[in-house]
């Protein structure tokens, strides 16, 4: 079976870890986007960022201390609370005319994109949960060797994680940002 | 209003889940749900150009 060649011993594991994988890419994506393109992210694209990573701790668990329900449900809640913030702005310049927030990206905004993949994201771990056989009987709290699928998506969510800490301290400083930000607070000649 | 805030506390739910310490970091990640929550409420003030 494939997720034999992942180092994993079940395919909702492999499941788990390549969706850690496509959520730590995400957030690697937006930050690339930012860095080339000056495109700084508002405060509501910081919050969908924050959603993203919460919902990225729900796998990352799955991942490290083996499929639970209460993974699922964080993951799930996550997406949920992702939707309410990337709806909001997507309906803040839903009006005719208004040219909405930042660069757009294959026709749509990135809050758009934000609303689509939480939407997918609950729905993928929906499913996942109803067909993950889980072991309740084995101990939770004992962590487990992820294989490599597992390690190459939880390292590179740390390090998004902090990346994305240090850049938004640059951004906004120890305060709220301006609804639309030109500069980098905390670097010097900005 | 510390929007930085909600990012350290998801890196440590993250640093604790890589650490094995499960408890820990789904409190943290408890904490982080809270500051959204509260985050959100703090930054959805402007009203909608719409009718619901």
């Amino acid at each position: 079976m494939i997720h034999y060649l992942f180092g994993l011993r079940r395919w909702t594991d492999c499941l788990n870890a390549l969706a850690l994988v496509g959520v730590g890419g995400t957030l690697w994506f937006a930050f690339v986007w930012q860095i080339v393109y000056h495109d700084l992210p508002c405060p509501l694209c910081l919050l969908q960022r924050v959603a993203f990573a919460m919902v990225g701790i729900g796998l990352m668990l799955n991942v490290c201390f083996g499929s639970r329900p209460a993974h699922y449900g964080i993951a799930i809640l996550s997406a949920l609370a992702g939707m309410v913030s990337s709806a909001r702005q997507v309906l803040l310049h839903i009006a005719p005319g208004d040219p909405g927030y930042g660069m757009p990206f294959l026709g749509l905004h990135f809050y758009t994109w934000a609303l689509i993949a939480f939407f997918l994201l609950a729905l993928y771990l929906g499913v996942l949960l109803m067909l993950d056989g889980m072991k309740q009987k084995d101990a939770a709290d004992i962590p487990r060797s992820p294989g490599w699928l597992g390690n190459l998506g939880v390292y590179s969510f740390l390090v998004i994680l902090l990346v994305m800490f240090v850049a938004t301290l640059l951004e906004c400083g120890l305060g709220p940002c301006p609804d639309d930000p030109t500069d980098y607070l905390w670097i010097p000649g900005n | 209003m510390i929007i930085v805030l909600p990012f350290l506390t998801a890196l440590i739910s993250a640093w604790f889940t890589w650490r094995g310490h499960r408890a820990s970091a789904m409190g943290w990640w408890a904490i982080t749900a809270a500051i959204y929550v509260a985050w959100c409420f703090y930054h959805m003030t402007t009203p909608l150009k719409i009718s619901l």
